[in-house]
């Protein structure tokens, strides 16, 4: 080898070199990115979810399960968080729950990271900053941004087609990864198949009376801003949106469609007593026509592309140069999440739900997010990570 | 880790070993970069960093 | 500086360094890796390495599909099997002009159809179907466009049809229901396509094509050439039929094992890291293609130029887009090859999915016309390929004329699957 071309390797290697080095840190590091949860006063017990599934015990979605038992019986109560973390108001919002919800009546059970796995990856080619900051009266709290798919470090490879368990239905392969395609879950699946396998194993041996899956959705997806119910959970639903419409804010209901298989709102309301929903709220950060991809548009929801996207008839729900702020959309779930529990009480007073310390849609806007976040540091003993 | 994500990793470092190979024969700077950016992705699964 | 105006700056640097590095006749995977680098510097991301490498790594499992796959095509050829199918086929049906052009349509569909990309049809497939397109009396020009066209119908065929894939993925559509969508057009563009270009002539000379072919090595055999066809389709048949009690596979994987049967049951020793040394080295310019354009399209999404794009495509009216398609699509794909369909295949689905349209035979219907880009410049890579491969002396552009009308057909065929895709949605199944 001449020495011109030792010379052009050792130079083209290097840069290699450099750039693998780089970006494998940035991937390390972010993967490996320490989220703490300061325990409420209402948190009675956390427990690993393989306390349900044996098998899924030290994978990378044997996640926390927060209890926060009442003084005295009740209805129980769901909330996942984190089904698909690249829709961050969902898992803020189970934050706020294990750090501030205190249950009078009846029990909640809290789900952070309902896929831990894709927490700890971020969308190829979908250029998602790595993490993202929210400030807190303290300073501020840094979360894992994530993706919608169990990360393939943890589950690899995809099928050629995949079929849903157990209807047989056909879906697109990468959705094997996806954990809101999988439910109900399959005890000898891949992990995320096992992942809502456990889950429902709890939901049954805890006697779950409503589950609440929390979601955002680009402004371009015709579900959004939403109740979408099983149709166990329809009056309710409906009278949960017609409520929050006339005081709060509007939002729609949506039937799950007895078809479309492997979404929470149908499988869990099917294979369980629990009355299955699913909440929406607009997250401007996943439209395709978005412009600049960052932090800020990740919590501002302000998009000039967007606004023009709705400027031609492109969306289903409005937008406009104050965008979707975090404070919004986390308030949207959080009034959503008590209104259900307020309805759920008016029809059943023989076995009541009532929780404290959670915002409301207007107490988060005017306070922040963070303000609900609390001082890891002042919190010794009180402390679990995601 | 199951046995096909073994084989998995196996053949990802199989193909990674081809394209080290070819990048070391090559003579053409713009082929040694091509085989570089190609070869990163596999080295990222490799070392199980994305 | 309003967001319309920076993306704007960001697309037009990376218009311009890709132009610039298209002017010192560097590749087009140069140009779409300076293009990104470009963009990002001017949109003050420095150089995102973290993005670069999530880009790059956006395409790892397709090029994995390529590599193994390939490798089992050329394992394939280089054990004899190749030439022994085109012999049989010809020594068989040299009479029936007709049958002949079928059989050697499907033969060239098939090879790209499973791995997604034409130039493995071309390369594995090509050259001995050229020798009986000659011995048929049909002029290079006119063999090499015949081959040409139907590589790149068979990159769009079933069941790997990168174009279609790489859209769906971007639009979180299932890449399901295309099978039909995409064989039927395929299959009569390939038909049509070989009966245009090679009806005319003299009736074959056997013994002329027989000397030229290579000849396979004593032993070889229809068993042992369908032996991993059939391990291939059993993976993807148990798959299928027993998904809840069948360990996943993959893809590459199936072609990883058809790969090894083939190598297994060759009546001659094959040096399989030669052989796989080589299938990437005639790889590269495609697993580059891929690795660049994802990191391209990263670096878009990074700094809003996608999203500009995206507003710019959807926000036509539908008849200017219905119009352009024949344009647009083999345009793009000379600039960014199967870069193209996730930068302007997205939008247009999202349009259509907007306006009504069937996504599904919306986005095969565009699938058929994209590959006519690959005979254009700058890039031009197949064209140029199958020119050499064929041996045709003449001018590319008697090349090109030849391929004028197939191609025309395609476009027509496809623009309307587009425009009439609510009424074409049965063909999914869904």
């Amino acid at each position: 080898m001449s020495g011109r071309l030792l010379a052009q390797k050792f130079v083209v290697i290097s840069l290699g070199i450099a750039l693998l080095a780089t970006s494998g840190a940035s991937f390390y590091k972010s993967r490996r990115l320490k989220e703490p949860v300061v325990l409420g006063p209402g948190v009675t017990t956390v427990r690993p979810l393989s306390t349900w599934f044996a098998p899924l015990r030290g994978t990378a979605n044997d996640c926390n399960v927060y209890f926060l038992d009442g003084r005295t019986p009740g209805a129980t109560m769901l909330v996942l968080g984190g089904s698909h973390p690249e829709e961050p108001a969902g898992r803020l919002v189970t934050w706020i729950l294990a750090e501030n919800a205190i249950v009078q009546k009846g029990r909640l059970i809290v789900v952070l990271s309902t896929n831990r796995s894709a927490t700890t990856v971020t969308r190829l080619g979908g250029a998602y900053p790595p993490d993202f900051s929210i400030p807190t009266d303290f300073g501020s709290r840094t979360f894992r941004m994530g993706d919608r798919f169990t990360n393939p470090l943890d589950q690899w490879p995809d099928p050629e087609v995949y079929f849903h368990y157990p209807s047989g239905q056909q879906l697109a392969y990468v959705d094997i990864r996806n954990v809101n395609r999988v439910w109900p879950g399959r005890a000898n699946g891949t992990l995320t198949e096992q992942t809502a396998y456990a889950l429902m194993e709890m939901i049954k041996r805890e006697k779950v009376d409503i589950e609440l899956d929390l979601h955002e959705a680009e402004l371009q997806y015709p579900v959004i801003s939403t109740i979408v119910t099983h149709q166990r959970g329809q009056d309710m639903a409906t009278l949960v949106s017609m409520t929050l419409t006339d005081s709060e804010f509007k939002i729609g209901t949506e039937f799950s469609p007895r078809t479309l298989h492997g979404l929470s709102h149908r499988e869990i309301g099917d294979f369980s007593p629990a009355v299955s929903l699913l909440a929406e709220t607009p997250e401007p950060f996943l439209d395709a026509t978005r412009g600049i991809t960052s932090r800020e548009q990740l919590l501002t929801g302000r998009d000039e592309f967007v606004v023009k996207a709705g400027q031609h008839g492109l969306l289903f729900e409005k937008i406009d140069e104050k965008g979707w702020p975090i404070a919004v959309r986390v308030g949207r779930h959080t009034s959503t999440l008590l209104q259900i529990a307020e309805t759920w009480g008016e029809d059943h007073p023989d076995k009541l739900l009532v929780i404290s310390g959670v915002p409301r849609y207007k107490e988060v806007i005017a306070n922040g997010v963070g303000h609900y976040l609390h001082d890891p540091a002042k919190a010794a003993g009180r402390v679990v990570y995601e | 880790m199951s046995v096909v994500t073994l084989l998995y990793y196996a053949l990802v470092a199989f193909i990674s070993a081809l394209l080290v190979v070819n990048l070391l024969k090559s003579r053409k700077w713009e082929r040694d970069v091509l085989y570089v950016l190609v070869l990163l992705p596999f080295l990222l699964r490799l070392l199980r960093l994305k | 500086m309003n967001m319309f105006a920076s993306a704007g700056i960001v697309l037009a640097t990376m218009v311009a360094v890709y132009v610039l590095i298209r002017v010192i006749r560097l590749s087009t995977e140069l140009a779409m890796f300076g293009a990104a680098v470009g963009g990002a510097l001017v949109a003050g991301f420095g150089f995102p390495s973290r993005h670069i490498a999530e880009g790059a790594a956006t395409y790892l499992d397709i090029n994995l599909i390529f590599v193994t796959a390939t490798l089992f095509m050329n394992l394939l050829k280089e054990s004899g099997g190749v030439a022994f199918v085109v012999r049989s086929i010809l020594r068989r049906f040299h009479h029936n002009r007709a049958l002949l052009l079928v059989l050697l349509t499907v033969l060239l569909l098939v090879p790209g159809a499973l791995t997604g990309a034409g130039s493995v049809t071309v390369l594995v497939t090509g050259a001995l179907v050229a020798v009986v397109l000659n011995a048929m009396g049909i002029p290079k020009h006119r063999a090499a466009a015949l081959i040409f066209i139907n590589a790149g119908l068979s990159a769009a065929a079933p069941p790997v049809s990168l174009w279609a894939m790489m859209t769906a993925a971007g639009v979180n559509m299932p890449y399901v229901g295309f099978f039909w969508p995409l064989m039927l057009p395929c299959l009569a563009g390939g038909l049509f396509t070989s009966f245009y270009l090679g009806w005319k002539g003299e009736n074959a000379n056997v013994m002329k094509a027989l000397e030229e072919l290579p000849v396979p090595p004593a032993g070889m055999s229809w068993w042992r050439v369908l032996l991993p066809f059939v391990v291939f389709g059993g993976f993807v048949f148990m798959g299928r039929q027993w998904p809840f009690s069948t360990p996943i596979v993959g893809l590459p994987l199936m072609f990883a094992a058809a790969a090894v049967i083939s190598f297994l049951v060759s009546p001659v020793r094959l040096q399989v890291f030669r052989i796989a040394r080589e299938t990437v080295d005639q790889l590269l310019p495609l697993l580059a293609t891929l690795t660049c354009a994802g990191i391209l399209v990263e670096v878009m999404t990074l700094t809003g130029a996608r999203g500009l794009l995206s507003l710019a495509v959807v926000t036509l009216p539908i008849w200017v887009v219905y119009a352009s398609l024949f344009l647009v699509l083999p345009a793009s794909e000379a600039v960014l090859m199967w870069g193209a369909a996730p930068v302007i295949g997205v939008p247009l689905v999202l349009l259509f999915n907007n306006r009504g349209l069937d996504p599904i035979i919306a986005l095969a219907g565009m699938s058929i016309i994209w590959p006519l880009g690959d005979a254009l410049p700058p890039t031009a890579i197949i064209g140029r390929l199958t020119v050499d491969v064929v041996g045709h002396k003449g001018t590319y552009g008697q090349f090109l004329r030849a391929c004028l009308v197939p191609a025309l057909f395609i476009i027509v065929v496809g623009t309307l699957m587009v425009v009439y895709s609510k009424k074409l949605g049965f063909l999914t199944g869904l």
